[in-house]
């Protein structure tokens, strides 16, 4: 029996008690995500580690328990703490990843399976997450489909940060072939235009555009729940399994909106967005959905990135940034609350 | 009383049951896990919902995670995760009215 377990937490941890962690995680076979906010780890009376775990927004990771303590109720003592501090933080959905033999384990700490791949099991604390998540979408493109033509339904999922001309182009493509075109804009709060800014300047520049369904990801397509990393060991093989992972998911959520083609722009300058590009590629079309690669929009033989127009912003002439945005993303650039995005940037 | 944000008591321990609630605006939802729901999983509810009643709350969502609790110990958890996410501090154990 244990008695005198010590506790030990960071926010995150640094120094000495995070380079013990990182060596305890190593010898577990796991590695340490840099995100990390909040990390906890149980001391036995030597000082040693015997577990830890840690939280990163809503998704709780890098959960492991000394083989020598296993059995012993430690996960439940570490994952409670971790849920408990995510609460206090107002965040009360909440996912995790592990490898599928730990199934057990965590659902008895109250974690439902969302959808399983060779190498990870991502698991939710809602019964009903992903299934309320499918009928809000629902809900939200049945009242403006009513009585209309729906044949060919397609997908586009982006973060437009910000929108672009090439956005613009991109969805006119996929509009042309299509009856409905579902707007997937990524919800994760990680980007250089916030979230809520981001989706706004979406809803503004496709107004006129009557066959778009606008949505936001929410947790389910590309944040940094659906993102793990840190327990494959070959990052090279991570970046393929979290792709997988994500694109399962879509494919799970596809057919409920009866989306049968992705529509995506061809990724010049990223290399994980490329990668990911490859993987839909490959895994979509297993599960009967299309893909469809569309050349970017160019302005001077060059192709639009957002990453290009968020360079301009800092450093360049703000006029050339109207040939590359729509009118409504330039007046939001050029106005106060747009410049001190910018100058928060570089601090 | 009204709940302000998500308030949580409770542990996942041995014999121990986790309760959070947070607000709703549909009624009262009660989810829950629990080691011994073949046994007991409708008479834990049923104490969790009478707690709730007592307070007088009538939207809120509960979670509960158990492992085992007795119903003393559940109706214990509730009613301090009701006072957290009221942030209130009347209390009057045994009996939230």
């Amino acid at each position: 029996m244990l008695e005198n377990i010590i506790f030990q937490e960071g926010y995150p941890f640094s120094g000495r008690r995070l380079s013990n962690m990182k060596e305890f995680l190593k010898q577990m076979v796991l590695d340490y995500d840099e995100g990390i906010e909040y990390s906890l780890s149980l001391l036995n009376e030597e000082y040693e580690i015997i577990g830890c775990g840690s939280l990163e927004a809503n998704v709780l990771k890098c959960i492991a328990i000394s083989s020598k303590y296993q059995g012993m109720g430690l996960a439940a003592t570490i994952v409670s703490n971790l849920v408990k501090e995510a609460y206090n933080q107002g965040r009360s959905h909440l996912f995790l990843f592990t490898k599928p033999n730990n199934r057990a384990m965590f659902e008895d700490l109250g974690f439902y399976s969302i959808l399983k791949t060779e190498d990870i099991l991502f698991m939710e604390n809602s019964k009903q997450g992903l299934k309320n998540y499918i009928e809000l979408l629902k809900k939200e493109s049945d009242s403006k489909m009513k009585g209309k033509p729906n044949n060919r339904i397609g997908a586009i999922v982006a973060n437009c940060n910000p929108f672009t001309n090439g956005h613009r182009y991109l969805i006119e493509q996929a509009t042309n072939q299509c009856d409905w075109i579902h707007l997937f804009i990524l919800s994760e709060n990680k980007s250089a235009f916030p979230t809520e800014v981001r989706y706004e300047l979406v809803r503004q520049a496709i107004k006129d555009m009557d066959n778009v369904i606008l949505h936001q990801t929410s947790d389910y397509l590309i944040s940094s729940a659906t993102f793990p990393t840190y327990f494959i060991k070959e990052k090279s093989k991570a970046i393929e399994a979290n792709c997988r992972l994500d694109l399962e998911l879509f494919a799970r959520i596809a057919p409920k909106l009866r989306i049968t083609v992705r529509f995506v722009g061809t990724e010049p300058y990223c290399e994980v967005t490329s990668s990911y590009n490859k993987a839909m590629n490959k895994i979509l079309p297993e599960y009967g959905i299309e893909v469809k690669e569309i050349s970017r929009k160019k302005d001077m033989g060059k192709p639009i990135s957002a990453s290009q127009v968020r360079k301009i912003m800092q450093t360049g002439n703000l006029d050339t940034l109207r040939k590359l945005v729509p009118e409504t993303t330039y007046q939001y650039i050029v106005s106060e609350e747009g410049r001190k995005l910018v100058k928060s940037w570089k601090n | 009383m009204e709940i302000k944000h998500i308030g949580t008591a409770g542990t996942m321990g041995s014999s121990d049951i986790l309760v959070t609630i947070e607000k709703i605006s549909n009624g009262i939802d009660i989810s829950l896990n629990s080691s011994v729901e073949k046994q007991f999983g409708n008479q834990i509810r049923s104490v969790i919902a009478e707690c709730i009643k007592n307070s007088g709350i009538e939207n809120a969502k509960v979670t509960a995670v158990d492992k085992g609790a007795l119903d003393c110990v559940i109706r214990a958890r509730v009613e301090t995760a009701v006072y957290r996410a009221c942030d209130s501090q009347d209390y009057v154990w045994r009996g939230i009215k």
